[in-house]
């Protein structure tokens, strides 16, 4: 058994509105390219690829069959997850700590162009009940935020302020699909979707594509100069039932967070982890995960906000990215943190580069109100 | 004044005839799947040419339909090295299709019963398609066939199907 999975290289397209100039094959292919590139690897030397789509996006059942070709998969091992592009990650580090394989190529694409979001996002909901009570994910996200700002306190200007800080950090990242110039106030006055949540506080339609290298320890050396190590990983879900659960807590990602924060030997994570990239598809959901995370305590994140912590400079830079809510599509926005990630760390992150950055964290979320969680911690 | 207690159980056991979610969905459902550049290509040259069109692999030079950017054998790069292919070939294997299948994209049945088969193209390269031959008394291996395409212009555009089928050369 290997001790330690490594990821070598990492590629993603330009997140963008709509890429119907390109195929869902072609868009993988184009973050598959980059990782090629940068190893000088072909598509033949891999024994493994993971990839995670969705059949509903994609239209299709075995929505892997659309990217097979571009992971060189003809006559070779080959599996998808279709929850969270951090199980796909998750997944191809696992056949690397079995020992089966040694090199494994890890896709995620989908184009929430093609399709409509709220219909798909409704199929999520069992038949039976569910799906007949008038929800999506935008919906379901609302009654959480309601819920976890009505326990704890939190207000729609800490919310918003979230908003203000990733679409800023987004100014600096040339991949981010939207870098905006907003203030506390155009969030507050942007159009309602779902009470509480407003137009700009919900992420974007979204194109896009990200792939990744992983491999073992010791090859990883032989790649590059400057591998990263999955340090910690794990996934909690917890129930589909949304009555069955008190939103305002996010119990499933205190569970994944404690197993990873063990397996990597973290135990002050504000003082360990020198910067975050986290799943907020709301902005309400930035301040809960980091609850979850353990960055503060239960109800205390919009104190963390409001202190200017989580900023670019700060003591913890939270979603130097730009995050989810700057435009990344479902599935690939859990892997497309965990590239942030390797950006960081490897000090390739350009403009939005966190200073000295030696553990960073990426965080996943699948199904509505964060019914899944990933968290990896990565190191250098 | 007493509470009305609240029977806890109408059955005594579940009911056995079975209950069904019922859907009733008029609208269509949209989804817009883009070509992209490779099958762009192949829709482009049917649609403007009438050809068949596939790429072929740098490295082992074989002609991929449907076109495709990574050869699956060698995992190359495709480039974009186009191909045209012939429009005859040879009945490869074949099937009679007795059952009425939904059309995909108009979600109608389609006639049947009705023939289909993987036609070796002349160049040795594979292509699934219709056969027009109905009669399943006549349909065999190693029968040859030609390709036969939409003539209307404007009903072209739909990549596969603007061949409506291939023919028996010779059965005119």
């Amino acid at each position: 058994m290997a001790e330690r999975a490594a990821i070598v290289a990492v590629g993603q397209t330009k997140y963008q509105p709509n890429r119907a100039d390109a195929s869902e094959e072609e868009l993988a292919y184009e973050a598959v390219k980059q990782c090629l590139e940068a190893t000088g690897l072909s598509l033949s030397e891999f024994d493994a690829a993971v990839s995670c789509s969705q059949d509903f996006w994609d239209g299709r059942t075995i929505s892997n069959m659309n990217i097979q070709r571009v992971v060189g998969a003809h006559l070779n091992d080959e599996d998808k997850v279709c929850e969270d592009g951090i199980n796909a990650v998750y997944a191809g580090m696992a056949r690397i700590l079995s020992g089966h394989h040694k090199l494994v190529i890890v896709v995620a694409h989908t184009k929430e162009s093609q399709a409509e979001k709220s219909l798909i996002e409704n199929a999520a909901f069992d038949p039976a009940l569910l799906r007949q009570l008038g929800l999506d994910f935008v919906s379901a996200a609302a009654m959480q935020a309601r819920r976890y700002m009505y326990k704890y306190g939190i207000t729609p200007e800490q919310c918003a302020k979230v908003v203000v800080k990733n679409h800023g950090n987004a100014k600096k990242n040339p991949l981010a699909q939207a870098p905006l110039d907003i203030t506390v106030e155009d969030v507050l006055s942007s159009k309602i979707l779902s009470s509480p949540i407003r137009l700009l506080d919900a992420k974007p339609i979204s194109d896009g594509a990200c792939a990744m290298i992983i491999t073992t320890e010791e090859r990883a050396k032989k790649l590059t100069k400057k591998p990263v190590l999955i340090l910690g990983a794990s996934n909690c879900y917890e129930t589909h039932y949304l009555g069955d659960r008190d939103l305002a807590e996010c119990e499933a990602l205190v569970k994944a967070t404690s197993t990873a924060y063990s397996m990597a030997g973290i135990r002050n994570p504000i003082k360990e982890i020198d910067v975050a990239e986290v799943s907020e598809e709301y902005s309400y959901q930035e301040l809960m995960w980091m609850e979850g995370l353990g960055f503060c305590s239960k109800g205390e994140a919009g104190k963390l906000i409001d202190s200017g912590m989580t900023k670019m400079g700060g003591k913890l830079p939270v979603n130097p990215s730009g995050g989810v809510i700057s435009g990344n599509p479902i599935c690939v926005a859990g892997m497309a943190r965990v590239a942030e990630a390797v950006l960081q760390l490897r000090g390739e992150a350009g403009d939005h580069q966190v200073k000295n950055a030696r553990v960073a964290l990426a965080h996943g979320i699948t199904g509505a109100c964060g019914q899944h969680h990933g968290v990896m911690i990565l190191g250098r | 004044m007493a509470k009305k207690k609240v029977k806890e159980t109408t059955e005594k056991s579940p009911k056995e005839e079975p209950e069904y979610v019922r859907i009733k969905f008029n609208q269509p459902r949209r989804y817009d799947w883009s070509t992209g550049k490779y099958l762009g290509h192949f829709y482009a040259e049917a649609k403007e040419n009438k050809k068949i069109v596939g790429n072929r692999c740098p490295k082992c030079k074989e002609i991929w339909l449907p076109p495709t950017p990574v050869c699956p054998k060698c995992k190359v790069d495709m480039g974009w090295d186009w191909r045209e292919l012939p429009q005859t070939g040879t009945v490869f294997q074949y099937t009679y299709l007795v059952f009425p299948l939904w059309d995909p994209h108009y979600g109608e049945r389609w006639a049947n019963p009705y023939a289909s088969g993987i036609i070796k193209l002349d160049n040795g390269v594979f292509y699934r398609h219709f056969l027009e031959e109905q009669d399943k008394e006549k349909l065999k291996e190693g029968m040859r066939v030609k390709a036969v395409w939409k003539e209307d212009y404007n009903e072209r555009g739909q990549g596969p199907s603007d061949i409506l089928y291939f023919k028996e050369i010779g059965k005119e």
